[in-house]
């Protein structure tokens, strides 16, 4: 009988997976530029975000133009947490934002999960558009429109001294963010690997493919998508956390309609509701720049223009139209609608 | 669950359903004792369906009430049904598309307990473990019904007829005292409708069955007693032998009670 490979392999292959996955990935670290480094560490913490999504879009099939929103919560809760605690471990600022992100997600689903369709996408999108202005307005907190600014995350000195030559100290406060961003990342993979394979995300595909029969068998249908939306927003929480750890600030102006746009653009780009299919949206985040820029000089428009500053946005709407028409289940669709090309 | 015999384990009591003016259901009451097979018939229109939407809480009725006796509960919600050992399918298959039909079936055991989200997401033995035993019990309910080489297929590869079956398979999961079925027969052919009696005569042994149907050839055979409702009311009710013979059920299947 053929089953997908995680349903044949229990809790403890999940972990393993995870641990060398991630063992992998700190290996890489230790062989990228600085620079390198630190798009790899921006794609991790967005991997998470990207994943959460694809656990409520995917799995629940409900739709949130908001995640950048919850991002936000989060972003701001470390900054705020680190500017009054500046000796706390980072692994406070991670757990309350994303605490605070799960319980911003309960609230916003409170009314949300009650709409469908458009509806539901519209009230989030709304929520996208209220969290800049309620940033800049709430100075006090939040630092207004300049943000707020908190220390770097440097290298502490064990792990500075596994480098040597001229510009070590450099090298290695970019390689301990990205480290840190992995680890993180591992740690979220993991837990909605389990999530995936456990009871509740079979409650959430019920609830996606026959609202009646979930019902049939014992789905409480609101608390179910309720707990998509608090599980979605919790990982956005923690993704918008590790954003504010990696650039030592947070404004508003970052966590808008774009980015929450942005957000699906690259979770489909890597494939709905899969595990591969975050981390791929995550890498291509980290090169977004690059893949513009190779369009730049392909094309030969003056990225000082203003129609070359607006690439990036016409690139993803290019990629995202093609992908839907190609390959609807993203690149990881693509990869196994290959491998079945190559066995035939 | 073991029940004595003549114990009720439903018991739909001076049920009147409106919508507006129009009455769906006047008055209607009828019961289904343990390890009896119950067929609730009646002309299109008559309210079959509505009165299974009231037993399963779809539908609140503006008066009377729907008691599960042996339980000691009334009118309970959809997503009580499954915890109170109560199972529908659903007319046509009801099966979630995108899950293989083994996960269908799992998905009936969703109202146990054991394993929350958080043990979900911390992989916890205790929530694989569930998994696991679960997974292995829906195997076995699918063997009892002769259709576990479909396993890991989707709904939309198999043949009506199998995907019916997996609907009861599922419905089996809750381990019901009462297994409602709402149109069993219908889209099936004639070999799959024999085979299919015999499922359900073999499920009586260990349920009580109600089914909704109109193929009255499938029901005939099948049932020890039959309600028949016609324009929202019971117009008679008893063994198939003295249902065949009333007039009043005659005349409303003939269409010449008017």
């Amino acid at each position: 009988m053929v089953r997908s490979l995680s349903q044949r392999y229990p809790t403890s292959f999940r972990l393993v997976a995870s641990v060398v996955l991630c063992a992998l990935a700190l290996a890489v670290t230790f062989v990228l530029t600085p620079l390198d480094d630190s798009k790899l560490a921006g794609g991790a913490a967005m991997s998470i975000v990207i994943l959460g999504l694809s656990w409520l879009i995917g799995w629940s099939g409900q739709v949130s133009l908001g995640n950048a929103g919850f991002m936000a919560i989060g972003a701001y809760t470390t900054a705020i947490w680190a500017n009054h605690h500046t000796t706390s471990p980072i692994i406070w600022s991670l757990f309350l934002s994303t605490v605070l992100g799960g319980v911003s997600g309960l609230v916003l689903a409170l009314p949300a999960t009650r709409l469908r369709g458009p509806y539901l996408a519209g009230m989030t999108l709304a929520f996208s558009f209220a969290v800049a202005p309620l940033a800049i307005d709430s100075r006090s907190l939040t630092g207004g429109s300049g943000g707020l600014f908190i220390n770097f995350l440097n290298a502490p000195s064990w792990f500075a001294n596994l480098f040597s030559g001229s510009d070590a100290l450099v090298k290695a406060n970019a390689q301990w963010p990205a480290d840190v961003a992995i680890v993180v990342a591992a740690v979220a993979f993991f837990f909605m690997a389990n999530l995936f394979r456990s009871r509740t995300g079979r409650a959430l595909r019920l609830v996606r493919d026959n609202e009646v029969a979930a019902e049939l068998v014992g789905v409480n249908l609101q608390r179910t998508r309720t707990l998509a939306f608090v599980i979605s927003a919790a990982y956005a929480g923690l993704g918008g956390s590790m954003m504010t750890l990696l650039s030592g600030s947070v404004t508003p102006q970052t966590y808008g309609l774009t980015l929450s746009i942005l957000l699906l653009t690259l979770m489909v780009l890597g494939g709905i509701g899969t595990l591969s299919g975050a981390v791929i949206g995550g890498l291509i985040y980290s090169y977004s720049d690059n893949i513009v820029s190779v369009v730049n000089k392909v094309t030969g428009v003056n990225p000082t223009s203003t129609f070359g500053a607006n690439l990036k946005g016409i690139v993803f709407g290019v990629l995202l139209i093609l992908t839907m028409m190609l390959a609807p289940r993203g690149l990881v669709g693509l990869g196994s609608y290959l491998r079945r090309l190559v066995r035939r | 669950m073991t029940l004595p015999t003549g114990a009720l384990t439903l018991s739909v009591e001076n049920v009147s359903v409106h919508f507006g003016g129009l009455y769906a259901l006047s008055d209607v009451s009828f019961n289904v004792a343990a390890n009896e097979i119950v067929g609730l018939i009646g002309p299109n229109g008559a309210g079959k369906t509505t009165a299974f939407n009231v037993v399963c809480g779809f539908l609140r009725p503006q008066s009377g009430s729907v008691r599960f006796p042996h339980l000691g509960r009334s009118d309970l919600r959809p997503h009580q049904l499954a915890h109170a050992g109560i199972a529908r399918t659903l007319q046509g298959v009801g099966l979630f598309e995108r899950l293989t039909v083994l996960e269908n079936v799992m998905a009936g055991a969703q109202s146990r307990p054991g394993g929350g989200v958080l043990w979900g997401a911390l992989g916890l033995p205790r929530s694989s473990r569930g998994e696991r035993a679960l997974r292995a019990e829906a195997l076995s309910n699918l063997e009892r019904l002769g259709v576990a080489g479909y396993a890991a297929s989707l709904p939309g590869e198999i043949p009506y007829g199998i995907a019916k079956k997996v609907a009861v398979a599922r419905a089996l999961m809750v381990q019901p005292s009462l297994l409602l079925l709402d149109e069993p027969a219908s889209g099936l052919d004639e070999n799959e409708l024999e085979e299919f009696a015999r499922v359900i005569v073999e499920l009586g042994s260990t349920t009580s069955v109600l089914l909704v149907e109109h193929n009255m050839d499938f029901v005939m055979p099948l049932v020890h007693r039959l309600v028949v409702l016609n324009f929202g009311q019971v117009i008679a009710a008893g063994s198939p032998g003295e249902i065949s013979h009333d007039e009043t059920v005659l005349a409303a299947y003939l269409g010449v009670d008017e």
